[in-house]
């Protein structure tokens, strides 16, 4: 599978990493190139430095051939409208984004995105933890 | 008329201002910025609020449903588009309106239902398009719920157009010609219209006849302008 990742954070460089660990074909997209220091060494993707939200790094990271698109970096919004360029003009099939506002998340999640707020989700693992404990 | 602007930046400030000025408006100036939130109160009041305008709760505190319209003018489009999106899903806002900081994103944004939207370098750009005598095509209109566009065409010497009668001329099925201009006589044309160089024509076509028009009009030495590569 064609892998298109923007961010490369320590949520995405270990997704990239698992996801090419794997077998599959994976380019990762930061603004920054220091941040591809996080990828490990035996990584065999391709880095590529830009900005997500514009178009013409989506295509050079060859969104137009990617099965599936994922926005990690720690912008709502920048994650949502990349994901929605991906979505909407390339017609990428899969395109999964991380919301830290809940409501945003659940907004945009019924508006055709595969979206997850790392919000709610520590919460849930914080109060699961905190009443399993007892 | 309840108003909100997101941004309070050179263009939502003086929006804001001069919206202010109307007595049958009401004005929320929305900013991001604590301390640029802070000058502004001080200057205007209750009039700007400091918040994020993409946060749903944030949005819902300064009564976003009952808004008539939200303008959304910061200087990061995926903030303006992102404002537009929830005020029009979750608040039911029917007008939004967006500042398009870079004008190859106005295509996402007509796809994601977001009608109205402002780009400076767009106007600029038509401005000196308007300004260039030998160019052939100018877009003057984008009547975007039918996907059809009117455009100014400048027939040239030497084009395919030139000394063709309208029913011979290899039209685009959507394009109609509504009126041709010669010198200063204009009519409604017909098919036995012959163009002559230097007519004008007004026309409706469908955007994706764009490039077929171009090259009607198109002086052989005129080069091909760039459109748009990737989209």
């Amino acid at each position: 599978m064609k892998v298109v990742i923007m961010g490369c954070g320590r949520v995405g460089s270990t997704v990239a990493a698992r996801l090419d660990a794997e077998g599959h074909d994976v380019t990762i997209i930061d603004l920054d190139t220091r941040a591809f220091r996080r990828l490990p060494g035996s990584f065999g993707g391709e880095r590529l430095r830009g900005s997500g939200i514009d178009d013409r790094i989506l295509v050079a990271a060859g969104v137009r051939e990617a099965d599936a698109f994922i926005a990690l970096t720690q912008g709502d919004n920048r994650n949502l409208m990349a994901s929605q360029m991906a979505r909407h003009l390339f017609n990428v099939e899969t395109v999964v984004t991380r919301v830290y506002d809940p409501l945003r998340a659940e907004l945009f999640g019924a508006l055709g995105l595969r979206t997850f707020s790392p919000t709610r989700i520590s919460a849930d693992l914080a109060i699961n933890a905190l009443l399993g404990a007892n | 008329m309840y108003i909100i602007i997101i941004g309070a930046g050179n263009v939502g400030y003086g929006l804001a201002l001069e919206l202010y000025s109307h007595a049958d408006y009401e004005i929320l100036l929305v900013e991001n910025d604590r301390g640029r939130a802070e000058v502004l109160r001080d200057e205007l009041g209750e009039l700007c609020v400091h918040g994020d305008g993409t946060e749903v709760s944030f949005l819902e505190s300064i009564g976003a449903s009952r808004a008539d319209i939200l303008i959304a003018v910061t200087g990061d489009d995926s903030h303006n588009l992102i404002a537009c999106q929830v005020a029009q899903h979750r608040f039911g806002v029917s007008r939004t309106i967006a500042r398009v900081n870079n004008p190859r994103n106005e295509r996402l944004f007509q796809t994601l239902g977001i009608e109205s939207t402002v780009s400076a370098a767009s106007a600029v750009l038509a401005q000196i398009e308007a300004d260039l005598p030998a160019h052939s095509f100018i877009p003057l209109l984008q009547l975007r719920a039918s996907g059809l566009e009117v455009v100014d065409l400048h027939v040239q010497p030497r084009s395919r157009a030139a000394g063709v009668a309208l029913r011979d001329l290899d039209l685009p099925d959507d394009a109609v010609i509504s009126l041709v201009v010669s010198g200063d006589q204009s009519r409604a044309p017909d098919g036995d219209t012959v163009l002559q160089a230097g007519d004008e024509i007004i026309a409706v076509i469908g955007q994706e006849s764009e490039p077929a028009m171009r090259e009607l009009v198109r002086s052989p030495d005129e080069p091909l302008r760039e459109i748009d590569e990737v989209l």
